[in-house]
């Protein structure tokens, strides 16, 4: 009986805020020639989709978000390959810098991650969002890899190297399908990292190129439908809802600390 | 026991190259500009240590950096051990689990600047669902400091939690129940099984969990910020509001000093708590 009421006050504190924006994003909140504020429906929705500046937003976030996510995946599978096989030089030190990148303050990076990507011309687009979170997300992805990795018995390996296959074959039609679960889990923390992050987010789109985070921002004004930015935010978390459907069965197998 | 091997850091290259363009080169940046008073990128001055001398010099600094450190402590106080609470609860729960994890999982989608944004709805007076219930009993986010303080730590906790208790179910849901028998067996307590089976067994997920919550509470900034702007009379002013302000009116010198003291204390924290958990494995 105990565990049931703790658990309803779990769902009720997560869900209370959420069943507000829903609330609001089906309401009318600015007073309209047509209809009456407190009106019900779906022209906040209709309002948004409308809109071509964010749908312009919608896919700006997906692009910068799946290329964050294949960054990440490629570069940190050979590496979490690397430490959960073998041993070397400097391994622990690897673990260490990269614990150091995951916990920088991106606010600190800012401004001379700013510089920098202007002189590529990185800025107002989303190539350059997906490059900078890698600083946090490489490193989530390796942790996590590398513990799926580490899970795989070594005869995988050995068995896959008597059978001819080596190199790019062995990753692609050995280690990879072993440890899809891990993919998965790996590229959800990224994910939810990079698709709601906002200090990167707002230094690098300067004039274009905006994420929804920054689309929502922009919403905010004198007059601010608060109706209509609930409804974009409500949309904001199909994605990351979706996500969380697909991983929820190894979502559990988390990362640990090994530095 | 792992093969050694050296040609391994092969496999890390690719890895070690983008972050070093992304975070190893722009902080040695910020290193340089620390020292500097910079009007435009082509009119820079060297300084030397003034802004660090004004900054470490100055009375706001020791508070703002006492308001964050508080932050921290509070808000991994509060978090750790109710994620861990509710990952048991969910553990006894079989194949319910799943649904629970959904649901903490679910405020981590969320965009970071609509967070604030969320709550303060959900507050309203006039038309949030809690209130009327909370101008009732005299909740005032806006003036009193320590209502404040409650609600940022409510909207942190509401965020994080989630991830506190993934990591602390991931870390229990794989302790095989043999061992749980056996301590039954032996007639433990639920204390001792939690001290002498499950800690031990989540502390690598903790550790995580630890330096990833501490690290964000000490530069909270979207929602210190949005909430009420550092305020009642700097009540709720943190150390990464002071550093907005800076990049804000483009005292890039001074920011840039203050950003990478920042730094050096978040190292500092990591690095001892490394040490710390290196010291009890050996």
């Amino acid at each position: 009986m105990m565990r049931r009421l703790a658990l309803l006050a779990l769902a009720g504190f997560i869900l209370l805020p959420l069943v507000q924006a829903v609330i609001l994003s089906f309401t009318v909140t600015l007073p309209d020639v047509e209809l009456e504020q407190g009106t019900v429906g779906l022209m906040n929705y209709s309002a948004v989709l409308a809109d071509s500046t964010l749908r312009a937003a919608m896919v700006n976030s997906g692009i910068y978000v799946v290329l964050n996510v294949v960054f990440c995946i490629t570069l940190a599978l050979p590496a979490a390959y690397a430490l959960a096989r073998f041993r070397f030089l400097g391994d622990r030190h690897f673990l260490l810098v990269i614990l150091v990148f995951r916990v920088t303050p991106p606010v600190v990076l800012s401004l001379p991650i700013f510089i920098l990507f202007s002189q590529f011309g990185l800025v107002n687009s989303p190539v350059g969002i997906a490059f900078v979170h890698c600083l946090f997300n490489l490193p989530v992805a390796i942790w996590i890899l590398e513990s799926f990795i580490r899970a795989v018995p070594r005869e995988l390996d050995e068995t896959a190297f008597l059978d001819g296959h080596s190199g790019p074959s062995f990753f692609f039609y050995h280690l990879i399908p072993a440890i899809a679960p891990g993919i998965g889990v790996a590229a959800f923390f990224c994910f939810i990292f990079s698709w709601v992050e906002v200090v990167f987010a707002r230094i690098l789109t300067v004039t274009g190129g905006k994420p929804i985070t920054m689309a929502l921002q922009a919403m905010f004004g004198f007059q601010t439908d608060i109706g209509m930015v609930m409804a974009m935010t409500c949309l904001s978390l199909v994605p990351g809802v979706v996500m969380i459907w697909f991983v929820r069965n190894h979502l559990a197998r988390g990362f640990s600390l090994r530095a | 026991m792992a093969p050694h091997d050296n040609r391994a850091w092969f496999l890390l290259l690719p890895a070690l190259t983008l972050l070093g363009v992304v975070g190893a080169l722009p902080l040695l940046a910020v290193f340089n500009y620390g020292f500097h008073d910079i009007f435009t990128l082509k009119d820079v001055h060297w300084v030397g240590v003034d802004w660090f001398a004004d900054i470490l010099g100055s009375d706001r600094f020791v508070a703002s950096l006492g308001r964050s450190l508080l932050f921290s402590t509070l808000a991994l106080g509060i978090q750790v051990p109710l994620g861990i609470a509710v990952a048991m609860l969910l553990l006894g729960q079989g194949k319910g689990a799943v649904w629970g994890l959904m649901l903490v999982a679910l405020p981590l989608v969320v965009p970071w600047n609509m967070i604030p944004m969320l709550w303060l709805g959900l507050i309203n007076s006039d038309s949030g669902l809690l209130g009327p219930g909370l101008a009732a009993i005299g909740f005032d986010w806006k003036f009193t400091g320590w209502h404040t303080w409650a609600l940022i730590l409510a909207v942190d906790t509401w965020h994080w939690l989630g991830l506190v208790v993934v990591l602390a179910y991931a870390g229990l849901s794989a302790i095989p129940d043999a061992y749980r028998q056996a301590a039954a067996i032996d007639g433990a307590s639920r204390w001792a099984v939690f001290r002498h089976i499950e800690l031990p067994k989540i502390a690598g997920a903790l550790a995580i969990v630890f330096l990833l919550r501490f690290v964000d509470s000490f530069m909270i900034y979207t929602e210190a910020f949005a909430i009420n702007a550092g305020g009642p009379s700097d009540a709720t002013r943190f150390l990464s509001l002071e550093l907005g302000e800076e990049i804000k009116g483009f005292s890039y010198g001074q920011a840039a000093a203050r950003a990478t003291l920042y730094f050096l204390i978040v190292l500092a924290v990591v690095w001892a708590f490394v040490a710390a958990t290196r010291e009890r494995e050996a």
